[in-house]
């Protein structure tokens, strides 16, 4: 029997990257669920939010609430940070509000980020995938610290056919996105960013792999400007690969 | 856009001797206390749970505890003050030196008296006034802030260093660090000896029973809690434990957290001013509010619970480019407490619309919540900070978001939007369409420098067709049709931390962590002690000691050694090079020896002379700290202190020196028991 599963794609995947959304419902799809996409869904709130606009980020986060709830299922994002946001955030933003509260309390719990749903969820970590290329994976800050997922990526590369998986140095030092922070404080972001590429250069991968798509906006954005090869992919990019 | 603050970070990050410094401070400091934290005798994350929820109830009953605190400390013999601003504490301070007619003031290691500006008021009231921490002294000499709570002259290099003390003290120029650390023990001993006051932080104080715990590398907080007649003591009030048994928790997270060590070199327990004889005779206490109490009523109160290890700062990536010096505030006043918790607190207490702002440089990445031992979540205060939540919650009229305007309304304009479907729809094709005009060749946008993102990375060009769009198309395609992909869910294989040593021989488990540490283990029994003790002084051509009266000691040890003609004096000597102590217990776990002092048990003994010979019987080796401390034999004495081998400092550019103000060599003979 096919399991319905709701997607919030994220505003970043939505306009950004439609190809990495295309990968995720196909490896969705492929361990078997029905996927299912609401079209009223926008954003989780989270730059409101860490730009320090809680009155714009809970405007944002019942908009949010109100078009899942007419959803039923499990609800799956390819993004750490955004289900981070919905488990860890939410409840500060509606706690003086019982009825809200219980609301995103709710919410939270149809929440997955997309490896974390694959393994612990469904006990997946052989999909079929094949990427014969070298990869290492950066472990994206809010999917590691703040939900704790880190063994659900590895263990779902390590499954892929013909990769040649390289350990990344410093994988859990941050990449110097960190939403907002990249533009109110660029020097930092890119000096942080630097010694990411850095090490992303002295891994020797071809790609690396990350479950975040603002950390792949970032990498990707200053290994284009230094003309560098090497490139961020999501890992639904690569798990969709056979 | 070019703040105070602003500028302060171009400064840093263009300064490559600080950079290399930093980094050198992040990746040894991160490792060493990654791999200290598997000797904890539980799992850490336990450990850390149990120091949270200490730490939560001291600042939920904070009036209690304090209460509780104040009167036993009272009752031991201090003199407890209450401050409740900088200036009162400063005022406090002053009063106490000039009833003292004092002119030298030695100060140890304290970040309260940063807060609340002591140094500057004491000099403008004609009072001289040094810092004894090697590091601090160093950047007292140099006339600068410290740079980090733990490593305050983290910033610098050798080079700076001995050109410092070729033009402070006329030595020739050198790169040599136990050279430098040599001239400081010199110039400082000096200090030790004339000044009148000593003034220290404070780590922690025991609730229970009025104990002040202060823990150090050097000796140089032993120096100056010892060696002058008055000590005052300063104190954050929030830096309480209830008991004992607490304060084994923080002992064994904060060295841990700080400096990769088990414990550090000195951890002196001081109960009472000394009666008569060795040691300091009168105990200023002076507990400082400064706006903690009112912070306790905001969405902030967490922050409290910091014990101050630094542990933050060296996991901070943010820090690690920066520095400790560029956390400066609107109107570039310097905070004392940098990095991610200086980022939260120095809002906190030190005004909002001066400090707010250091809370938006943080990737909000949590790197400081996983190191810090009492699990505070700073990014969520960070959050908090940005948010303007940082009065009380009864507040009528919330303080304002710091959020800069530009990107206020651009996100206002956000939030129209996505909370409309069809405008977020309509915005997305707009966007892709008109960065497909600018760039139609290319998948990239250069953006400039001024939009911050443009500054060091290009931005993907906006999909002409969003992701809802194609998912119309790809609705219905059952391109990977569902499987049965069946596969045995994986479990983690968490590594749990093993304790280090099981061995159920404490001997031998102390011998290893004492040698570890730069330690002496003589092994011998009552025939041969004294003899050993004796070659030992004959060795080294040594014919005076400092030694505790002879009724504490092994029984005939000091006559024998007196009929060999050795001079036994129990009264502080500069000069004598040997001390001679018995041990109250031994701690296996870190290599510590627990060494109360009193009258007939000189401290000094165990900390003027360079070469300490401690003698510990074997049967009172204990296997860890909670039990050495819950012996109640050394809560006694006026002082104990704990000393894990000999003094030591990586104050200059992290490179281990052994031996700054405390004995430089400790030999422990042990006795085994029949």
């Amino acid at each position: 029997m096919r399991k319905t599963v709701q997607l919030f794609i994220t505003c970043i995947i939505d306009t950004l990257y439609p190809e990495i959304g295309k990968a995720v419902v196909q490896v969705l799809r492929r361990v078997g669920n029905s996927v299912e996409f609401s079209p009223y869904q926008t954003c989780c709130g989270q730059p409101a939010f860490n730009a320090g606009l809680w009155d714009q980020a809970r405007t944002i986060a019942v908009h949010t609430i109100k078009t899942f709830e007419k959803t039923q299922g499990d609800i799956v994002i390819p993004s750490g940070s955004c289900a981070s946001m919905i488990r860890h955030h939410y409840p500060e933003l509606f706690e003086r509000d019982p009825t809200w509260s219980k609301r995103a309390k709710d919410f939270a719990e149809r929440v997955y980020e997309l490896s974390e749903y694959l393994v612990d969820r469904l006990g997946m970590t052989e999909i079929g995938a094949r990427f014969p290329h070298k990869i290492t994976y950066h472990s994206s800050c809010h999917l590691l610290r703040e939900l704790g997922v880190d063994r659900q990526p590895r263990a779902l590369l390590s499954h892929v056919h013909e990769a040649e998986f390289i350990e990344l140095p410093g994988t859990t030092d941050c990449c110097g996105f960190g939403g907002v922070f990249s533009v109110e404080h660029p020097e930092i972001s890119a000096a942080m960013l630097e010694r990411k590429i850095k090490n992303i250069e002295n891994s020797g991968a071809d790609y690396v792999v990350s479950c975040d798509a603002g950390c792949i906006t970032n990498i990707n954005g200053g290994l284009h400007r230094l003309n560098i090869p090497q490139r961020a992919l999501h890992i639904a990019e690569v798990l969709a690969c056979t | 856009m070019t703040s105070k603050f602003h500028q302060r970070i171009r400064l840093a990050l263009e300064n490559p001797v600080l950079q290399s410094a930093l980094d050198n401070n992040a990746e040894r400091r991160n490792t060493a206390r990654r791999t200290i934290y598997q000797s904890l005798p539980q799992d850490l994350q336990i450990m850390r749970q149990k120091a949270h929820a200490i730490r939560a109830d001291v600042i939920e009953h904070l009036e209690l505890y304090l209460e509780k605190f104040s009167a036993n400390a009272q009752q031991n013999g201090w003199i407890v003050h209450r401050a409740a601003t900088a200036q009162h504490a400063v005022q406090i301070v002053l009063e106490i030196t000039k009833s003292h007619h004092a002119k030298r003031v030695a100060k140890s290691k304290s970040m309260i008296s940063e807060e609340i500006e002591l140094n500057a008021a004491l000099e403008k009231a004609g009072i001289e006034v040094i810092e004894t921490d090697l590091g601090e002294y160093i950047v007292q000499l140099r006339k600068e802030h410290p740079a980090h709570i733990i490593t305050p002259a983290v910033h610098l290099t050798r080079q700076q260093v001995g050109q410092l003390f070729h033009e402070k003290f006329g030595i020739p120029f050198t790169e040599d660090v136990p050279t430098m650390t040599a001239t400081a023990r010199r110039v400082l001993r000096e200090v030790f000896l004339t000044a009148e006051i000593g003034l220290s932080g404070v780590n922690f104080g025991v609730a229970d029973n009025g104990l002040v715990c202060i823990v150090t590398n050097e000796g140089n907080a032993r120096m100056v809690t010892t060696l002058p007649p008055v000590h005052i003591a300063l104190m954050g009030i929030e830096r309480l434990v209830p008991t004992l048994e607490d304060l084994a928790i923080m002992l064994y997270l904060l060295p841990r957290s700080a400096t990769g060590q088990k414990l550090t070199v000195y951890t002196s327990l001081i109960r009472a001013p000394s009666q008569d004889g060795d040691g300091c005779r009168e105990r200023h206490l002076v507990l400082v509010d400064n706006g903690r109490l009112a912070m306790r009523e905001t969405p902030l109160k967490e922050a409290l619970y910091c014990i101050r290890c630094g542990a933050c700062f060296n996991a901070c990536p943010v820090f690690r480019e920066i520095g400790g010096h560029s956390y400066v505030g609107v109107s570039g006043r310097f905070t004392p407490y940098g990095g991610p918790i200086g980022s939260i607190i120095s809002g906190g207490l030190f005004g909002y619309t001066e400090f707010g702002h250091l809370a938006r440089a943080s990737s909000l990445c949590g790197a400081c919540r996983e190191a810090c031992p009492v699990d505070i979540d700073l990014p969520k205060l960070l959050l908090r900070v940005r948010a303007g939540k940082i009065t009380p919650l009864s507040q009528p009229t919330p303080t304002k978001p710091n959020t800069p305007t530009l990107l206020k309304w651009g996100l206002k304009f956000f939030a129209g939007i996505a909370t409309r479907p069809s405008l977020f729809s309509l915005a997305q094709r707009l966007a892709g369409m008109g960065s497909f005009l600018i760039s139609p060749s290319k998948n990239w946008l250069k953006l400039p420098a001024i939009t911050g993102w443009g500054y060091s990375k290009d931005f993907p060009r906006p999909a002409t067709k969003p992701f809802r769009d194609i998912w119309k198309e790809i609705l219905d395609e059952n391109t990977y049709p569902s499987q049965t992909l069946n596969d045995k869910p994986i479990y983690a294989d968490n590594p749990k931390p093993v304790s280090s040593y099981s061995s159920p021989n404490l001997t031998d488990w102390f011998e290893r962590e004492l040698t570890d540490l730069g330690g002496r283990f003589i092994a011998c029994d009552t025939a041969t002690l004294a003899q050993k003790i004796l070659d030992f002084l004959k060795e080294n051509q040594i014919a005076i000691v400092q030694a505790w009266r002879s009724e504490h000691l092994p029984a005939s040890l000091l006559s024998l050694l007196y009929q060999n003609n050795i001079i036994i004096k129990h009264q502080p000597d500069p000069e004598i090079r040997v001390g001679i102590t018995a041990v109250e217990c031994a701690i296996a776990e870190s290599g510590t020896l627990v060494i109360p002092g009193d009258q007939d048990r000189p401290i000094t003994s165990s900390l003027l002379p360079e070469t300490h010979l401690a003698i510990l019987r074997s049967s009172d080796i204990l296997p860890r700290l909670p039990e050495a401390l819950q012996r109640q034999e050394h809560i006694k004495a006026p002082l104990t202190v704990l000393i894990s081998g000999p003094s030591r400092t990586a104050d200059i550019e992290m490179t281990l020196t052994i031996g700054v103000h405390g004995p430089g060599e400790v030999h422990v003979f042990i006795l085994q028991d029949q």
